[in-house]
């Protein structure tokens, strides 16, 4: 298996280059191709969404980054350098949280942060000013002598957010950041996400809620069996890939609505739900008379439908 | 500040992490490396030791003493690389955060032996310190030495302990390491009788490092051996490091990364 070239002379990282930089990255179990000739550049400053169903190679991608996965091929370069090569130069200005917390679970708050921020480097009076200052900001101030696990899910998740601030890292890598936490705390999470991209920092955010990459991602990539099947911001994604509104009907009508469709139209399920998408609005009322059939719902195309549509899960009817 | 400074500082903040967590339960944690060498100085030192005869001309308690130095580095250093890290790779996740820091692989192996290093020097000084309590050291200087060979023998048996946790499929798999291998090793390196009348055992025990510290910590205690002699096991124990370190950090990158 041919290893990432080693002896790519190191040209340098200008302010204005991409923070990351994928041309042509692969990575293969044995037989099994998690990622194939991926390309991706993440300018500084940008909020970007990698979406795709499990599987599809975004933690494979993301492990890339750092260097704990080695990639099989292809040219990767995050702030000018190979993390195959120079993986402590990239993590000393990155920040990670990972999908599984990973925090000591018989250790305090604090003393957990205190240990992390030894391995960031902090001096050890800049350290607790600046764990202070995170904990307030997450609101975690109260339990800085609390065991981890004492803490709710929602609390040991905003401490992983916490460590992965300490070294204040230009750039920010969050996989599957709310998975299983209740809406408030999601909300609390989105609004810090939202604060970093105002602050400049750059931030990769891995997630299956397509609503929290809409609302976080300046644009999204979309993976499927590794390779990049869309790319674009939200709203331009959904113009070309899924334009218009989705009218969902009872499962048992597809045949009379089938009657009357015109072209350009789609006619897919999402779950038992008959859904038939359509440019205008004005088209499913129509549909709606002509068939005889009312609507259980009307509303717009969102990511959700991009992404069935691209990963392959909708039965696309045109085909 | 050169790499190799920069890599042992991250592999000491490793160390400090490990004694944080091990703190917390230090009762439990550390129960079982000072309770077994008691336990057995009590039941066949003392209590076997007068219906055996002169071993070497050393009563058996003197005779076994240096052992139980020995046996509190290799447990040391095989629970806590093979169980004690095995939990922290699997059911802690502990290095999928760290590896995200400046730390990579390389510092979490070599922390793992500066750890087991530091924790069996500190446990040969408790066991050394017992058994010149109890009378049983005819050098008693060596409870100087001891740490520093029971720290050098902690090292490669670590290493094992890392190959073993880098090798089982599951947390029960340890049972049969221990059983084939470490116990075998703790039972007939010399511990508990002489080899002198064993050709065949004599020369495998060669072949694991903790024979070795076994001898270099009995002529230690006895204050008797040559100068070849040391120079030879303290050879072995340093070849054992290097071979066996290396090849358990491959295993352990190969588990950490992929």
């Amino acid at each position: 298996m041919p290893g990432p070239s080693r002896d790519i002379p190191q040209s340098a990282y200008h302010a204005g280059d991409p923070t990351i930089r994928a041309r042509g990255v692969s990575k293969r179990f044995g037989e099994f191709v998690a990622i194939e000739k991926l390309d991706l550049d993440v300018r500084a400053g940008e909020c970007v969404g990698l979406l795709g169903p499990n599987g599809a190679g975004k933690s494979t991608f993301i492990g890339c980054l750092y260097g704990v996965v080695e990639r099989s091929g292809g040219e990767l370069k995050v702030f000018g350098h190979d993390p195959a090569i120079e993986p402590r130069r990239i993590k000393q200005r990155l920040g990670v949280v990972p999908q599984e917390n990973a925090l000591d679970e018989e250790l305090t708050v604090l003393e957990n942060m205190r240990i992390y921020a030894r391995f960031e480097g902090l001096p050890k009076q800049a350290a607790l000013s600046r764990i202070e200052e995170l904990l307030i900001h997450m609101s975690l101030d109260h339990k800085r002598d609390a065991t981890i696990r004492t803490l709710s899910g929602g609390m040991k998740r905003r401490l992983t957010f916490v460590r992965a601030l300490l070294s204040d890292p230009e750039l920010l890598i969050l996989d599957e950041p709310t998975t299983g936490l209740d809406p408030t705390v999601r909300h609390l999470l989105w609004e810090k996400v939202l604060s970093f991209r105002q602050a400049g920092k750059t931030t990769l955010v891995t997630t299956h809620y397509m609503h929290e990459a809409e609302l976080l991602c300046d644009r999204i990539v979309i993976l499927n069996r590794g390779s990049v099947v869309g790319a674009g911001a939200p709203r331009e994604l959904i113009a070309r890939e899924a334009p218009g509104y989705v009218g969902i009907f009872a499962q048992d009508r597809e045949k009379v609505l089938r009657t009357h469709m015109r072209a350009g139209w789609d006619l897919f399920y999402q779950g038992r739900q008959c859904c038939i998408r359509a440019p205008q609005i004005e088209d499913l009322m129509s549909l709606q008379r002509a068939s005889g059939n009312q609507a259980l719902q009307i509303r717009p195309c969102n990511l959700e439908d991009v992404y069935l549509k691209l990963t392959g899960r909708e039965l696309d009817d045109n085909e | 500040m050169s790499e190799f400074y920069i890599s042992l500082q991250l592999a000491w903040h490793v160390v400090v992490r490990n004694w944080m967590v091990y703190r917390k339960d230090f009762l439990a944690n550390i129960s079982p490396t000072l309770a077994d060498p008691a336990l057995m100085m009590t039941a066949l030192g003392l209590g076997l030791s007068p219906f055996i005869g002169q071993i070497e001309g050393l009563s058996y308690a003197q005779y076994l003493a240096p052992g139980m130095v020995a046996t509190t580095a290799l447990f040391t250093a095989f629970f806590e690389c093979s169980y004690g890290f095995y939990v922290r790779m699997t059911f802690e996740s502990v290095f999928k955060a760290m590896l995200t820091t400046p730390i990579g692989v390389r510092e979490v192996v070599i922390g793992e032996f500066l750890w087991v290093f530091i924790r069996a020097a500190l446990m040969a000084a408790g066991v050394g310190l017992v058994l010149a309590v109890m009378g049983l050291l005819a050098n008693i200087w060596s409870i100087f030495i001891f740490p520093f060979i029971g720290g050098l023998l902690a090292v490669p048996c670590g290493a094992i302990g890392l190959l073993a946790a880098a090798h089982v499929r599951n947390i029960n798999q340890f049972q049969s390491v221990y059983s084939f291998l470490i116990a075998p090793i703790y039972f007939l390196s010399g511990v508990f009788f002489p080899l002198t009348d064993r050709p065949i055992l004599g020369v495998l025990v060669h072949l694991s490092p903790f024979y070795h510290g076994v001898r270099l910590l009995q002529m230690t205690a006895w204050g008797r051996g040559s100068f070849g002699e040391a120079a030879f096991h303290v050879t072995a124990i340093f070849l054992f490091t290097v071979v066996l370190g290396l090849w358990a950090f491959k295993k352990i990158r190969q588990k950490l990364t992929i």
